[in-house]
């Protein structure tokens, strides 16, 4: 696989492009590509992606994408060219698991293929703000949830009393997200779980300064290095990417693209949702990816669905899963608040895709988070209990689909809930929901049970 | 003059300047405000008729999920030449002034989608917008919005540790005296409402289609 020097290098010596010029070029280019390769919806009604030759020209696709775009480093304003060589070559060698975590909390992570019938690999919790004075709580909280393989860190406004801002804050409020990471997996019975660092900034210096065996992040630990929407890198990222590969620790990547971006509509965020966790592997070495496209109104809570985009999650994931080794893991961003029915129905339908294209489970979290509002554990027991019993019921993708169609229904006319606090709806002394929060939890175990997923 | 007191075939012309710039047709709009300007029709009812219909329009059109981001920039840029060519003949001391914003990312924030969002529906609607892109110190935000007389100033933040940097622009604005010289708006993933009147903010847009009608609204 080609270094990260010569990555380096690249930033400096690539051809220089405004950005402006990057963002319509990238468009223009994408456009181009989903008409030459026919990406195209297949209608109302489709959920899950049955076209397997489909999958295979959005890949063809996002190879040829990523070879005449490459990855633009905007710290430089440089870009970084890739031979299709470098791409498949890199495709080849990335690795299909990642070890992480010691002790008897040590796991493997593995990449997943459709329709695979074991359990999947679980993160449940975090990025997401918590204030300081309930974090270790509630880090200990979605620790001991028995099926946690890695929890991520989070982000906050104040430590020790003091607001984060500013370099020395950040990197000393950076170094006590790890050590109240590594407090709440220890009183969770679980020391060895392997945390991962979510960056407070992305400055060179609050990702390099947690490194810490005793105190911070350990080598068996990860951390979130993520390309910018938009093929779009950062040189304080490669930074921490090139230490990283010595001190050992395993990265992450959020590798989803964006539809209505300049990536263009859903069959547009397919290619760029095929390219990215390529590009991110080859820039920062990023093996774990949450993957698949979002939708710009769904990410700012404007809509709970937009036509089409779970299928186009759908091409993207079986086409990474085929034909490349990228572990995949499904970001549940319900836009309801948290507490509400329709955020648990909307995880579920998260979750249900989430077995059938072969992705793995992450950190349910709403939308569009605020300080304490963005997720409690019951959303992350109920994102396994969900993808579980699709497994047990052996759902293929057809029974998949159909399923999704009536759960998408359920959602018809609803505009996206507001949710609550952590402290409103979930007991975390004695983690469980709070009554009216487990009514509703509840009422969609009904409700899924009569669509067809037995979980009752 | 008002739209209504023009002669049909004029209201006409003017719609079709409003339907090819929501199409985003270069050619035929630009060929379309020089026959504006070829019949002499107030430009000024052209700018803010069908300049103003045709972002509506787009506005619509990129809620719907028709449009896309890409779409809302070439429409910023080819309303910007539409002006260009209505304007063109009036004296510069008569041309109506648009309303200035300028918006940045705070400092030590290297997110642009929102602010990109935000800044291309703000064009598209007629504002003339100075986007300074990301990672934007607060003087240097001030300093420019002093330099083109800025009525606004646009706050995109991503990050919860990044949030104070908004504060710190009012707080700057503050401490030079000239606070009120310039609304404040702010958004991005982090910002709510109650953060904006927390710190003093004239505004908060909770996405890109509520920012524009929060500007129009301080800026009116």
């Amino acid at each position: 696989m080609i270094s990260l020097f010569e990555i380096a290098e690249r930033t400096q010596t690539g051809e220089k492009v405004e950005e402006k010029k990057w963002d319509m070029d990238l468009y223009r280019t994408i456009s181009e590509l989903v008409k030459k390769y026919r990406i195209e919806f297949p209608g109302e009604g489709c959920f899950i992606n049955m076209d397997d030759e489909l999958a295979e020209r959005a890949f063809e696709a996002a190879i040829e994408f990523l070879e005449r775009t490459g990855v633009y480093c905007v710290t430089t304003r440089r870009r970084v060219r890739l031979s299709r060589d470098e791409i498949l070559t890199a495709i080849h060698e990335a690795p299909t698991e990642i070890l992480m975590g010691e002790g008897r909390d040590r796991r493997i992570w593995k990449q997943r293929k459709i329709e695979e019938k074991g359990k999947l690999n679980v993160c449940p919790g975090h990025h997401a703000p918590f204030t300081e004075d309930i974090a270790p709580l509630v880090v200990s909280n979605f620790a001991q949830i028995p099926r946690a393989d890695f929890i991520e860190g989070f982000n906050f406004s104040e430590v020790d009393g003091r607001k984060i801002i500013g370099a020395p804050m950040e990197v000393y409020a950076s170094r006590r997200q790890l050590g109240w990471m590594r407090e709440g997996v220890r009183k969770a019975g679980r020391p060895g779980l392997a945390v991962v660092y979510y960056p407070i900034n992305t400055r060179a210096e609050d990702l390099i300064g947690v490194m810490d065996p005793d105190h911070g992040l350990r080598r068996t630990d990860g951390i979130l290095l993520t390309l910018l929407p938009d093929l779009k890198m950062e040189q304080d990222m490669l930074c921490a990417a090139m230490v990283y590969e010595e001190y050992g620790s395993f990265k992450l990547s959020g590798s989803f693209s964006i539809a209505g971006g300049f990536c263009g509509g859903i069959e547009g965020a397919i290619i760029e949702g095929i390219a990215k966790p390529i590009a991110c592997m080859i820039v920062y070495r990023d093996y774990i990816h949450y993957t698949g496209v979002e939708h710009i109104h769904m990410l700012n809570g404007r809509r709970i669905l937009v036509p089409g985009i779970n299928w186009a999650r759908s091409v993207v994931n079986q086409a990474l899963n085929r034909f490349t080794h990228t572990i995949c893991m499904r970001w549940i961003i319900p836009t309801s608040g948290v507490g509400t029915e329709l955020n648990l129905l909307e995880g579920a339908m998260q979750a249900i895709e989430a077995p059938i294209n072969g992705m793995n489970l992450y950190a349910p979290r709403h939308c569009r988070t605020t300080t304490n509002r963005g997720q409690t554990p019951l959303e992350a027991e109920w994102m396994i209990e969900v993808s579980d019993a699709v497994i047990e019921q052996q759902f293929d993708r057809h029974g998949a689909n159909e399923l999704l169609a009536r759960l998408a229904k359920r959602f018809e006319g609803e505009k996206p809930a507001e949710g609550y606090d952590i402290r409103e709806c979930y007991d975390l002394i004695h983690h469980k929901p709070m009554p009216d929060y487990e009514k509703a939890y509840i009422s969609v175990k009904k409700q899924l049970t009569e669509m067809g997923l037995k979980l009752i | 003059m008002e739209i209504s007191n023009l002669p049909q075939e004029q209201r006409d012309l003017l719609d079709s300047l409003t339907d090819a710039i929501a199409v985003i047709d270069d050619d035929k709009a630009k060929e379309l405000a020089e026959k504006i300007v070829n019949e002499k029709i107030d430009p000024t009812i052209a700018i803010k008729y069908s300049i103003a219909n045709a972002a509506i329009e787009i506005g619509k059109k990129f809620d719907s999920g028709e449009y896309f981001l890409a779409h809302l920039v070439m429409a910023g840029d080819l309303m910007e030449a539409v002006s260009a060519i209505l304007e063109k003949n009036i004296p510069i001391e008569h041309i109506e002034r648009k309303k200035v914003i300028v918006i940045a990312t705070v400092e030590a924030d290297v997110h642009s989608v929102g602010k990109n969002l935000v800044s291309t529906m703000l064009k598209a609607t007629g504002f003339e917008v100075h986007d300074m892109g990301v990672d934007v110190p607060s003087m240097t935000i001030i300093e420019k919005a002093k330099e083109v007389k800025a009525d606004m100033i646009a706050l995109s933040s991503l990050l919860t540790t990044t949030r104070p940097y908004q504060k710190e622009v009012i707080e700057d604005l503050a401490s030079m005296g000239i606070r009120d010289h310039f609304k404040v708006m702010i958004g991005g993933g982090p910002v709510t409402a109650e953060y904006a009147e927390k710190i003093g903010a004239d505004g908060y847009g909770r996405d890109a289609l509520e920012a524009v009608e929060v500007a129009k609204k301080l800026l009116s």
